[in-house]
């Protein structure tokens, strides 16, 4: 039975996986990663890690992943791009590489004697919530503080580094509209950064006032 | 007889393998990024599966820790990526091979 489920939600994870790398459009390799996650979940709860299971989904296939899928949309690229200028040995690196890595799984796996270690009877406490929150509050406390300090680093962090700065040159074009300032589109009238959101350098100049022209030069 | 540990491990190092081919493959830095998560959640499996076998609890505390690191790179990293695609309007990785922004 649990053979039954591990070959399911194994066979899942690395149909997921696949799926993932193969897909073009990065939305759908994002849909991909959760379906690797969640089976990934059902996997822990096998190894009787329950704690961990529930985390991988609220954490990882919750958290993350709508954060990396609100990032896809705003950045809503076109998924047209012809294959240019690609690098032409990557791929070839890519499978060499993957089969050294998977060699070495296989060498591992044949050399090394399978010793102790069995599954743990279900009354066991270990991966329960109990036993994990007293070992990161005892043994492990001085990694878990770091920890939250890592944490607190990372969003100053990527509230710096994601902020906009105040208009400039390179910062017109944001996602979903195009903005520009008006010291852009007129570089005497400096001071003014009033910015004018539109879809198109046209609707841009009449709303400012100007010649059409003169955003054109700017591009 | 259940899953064996060999079974566990074998299967995170083909995701781990999977991942690490799709970062050198793949040029969205998005799709880059995911990956890079999929080779995590392989060596979490590890972790994991290490943890039930051996009846100790440390591996399921370094896999908590692990995703917290995963989050914050998320948050820095999706930073990172935003600000990229201000300043070059592609999410190519080949666009952005000079470190200069």
């Amino acid at each position: 039975m649990t053979t039954a489920l591990f070959i399911i939600f194994a066979g899942l994870a690395i149909g997921c996986a696949i799926s993932m790398v193969s897909q073009s459009n990065p939305l759908y390799s994002a849909i991909s990663l959760i379906g690797v996650f969640l089976s990934l979940a059902s996997l822990y709860v096998m190894l009787a890690a329950p704690f961990i299971a529930s985390v991988q989904v609220i954490v990882y296939a919750g958290a993350i992943m709508v954060l990396v899928i609100f990032v896809i949309m705003l950045l809503n690229v076109e998924q047209s791009e012809s294959r240019r200028k690609r690098l032409k040995f990557l791929v070839p690196l890519a499978a060499v590489m993957a089969a050294v890595l998977l060699a070495e799984t296989v060498f591992i796996l044949y050399t090394v004697q399978p010793g102790a270690g069995r599954l743990l009877e279900p009354t066991s406490n270990v991966g329960l919530t109990h036993s994990i929150g007293e070992g990161l509050l005892t043994r492990y406390v001085l990694p878990f503080e770091v920890t939250s300090i890592l944490l607190l680093m990372a969003i100053v962090g990527a509230m710096s580094l994601a902020r906009r700065s105040p208009l400039s040159a390179t910062a017109r074009v944001v996602p979903g509209a195009q903005v520009l300032a008006m010291d852009i589109a007129q570089p005497r009238g400096v001071e003014d950064l009033r910015a004018v959101e539109s879809d198109t350098s046209a609707d841009v100049a009449r709303a400012l006032g100007v010649d059409p022209q003169t955003i054109k030069e700017e591009g | 007889m259940g899953p064996q540990l060999s079974w566990y491990l074998v299967l995170s190092a083909v995701l781990f393998t999977i991942g690490a081919a799709g970062v050198i493959v793949k040029r969205n830095v998005i799709a880059m990024f995911m990956c890079i998560e999929l080779m995590l959640n392989a060596v979490n499996l590890t972790f994991v599966a290490f943890s039930s076998f051996f009846q100790d609890v440390s591996g399921q505390l370094f896999v908590f820790i692990v995703m917290t690191v995963a989050a914050a790179e998320a948050a820095v990293g999706l930073g990172i990526i935003i600000a990229i695609f201000r300043n070059r309007e592609s999410l190519d990785v080949d666009d952005a091979s000079i470190m200069k922004l």
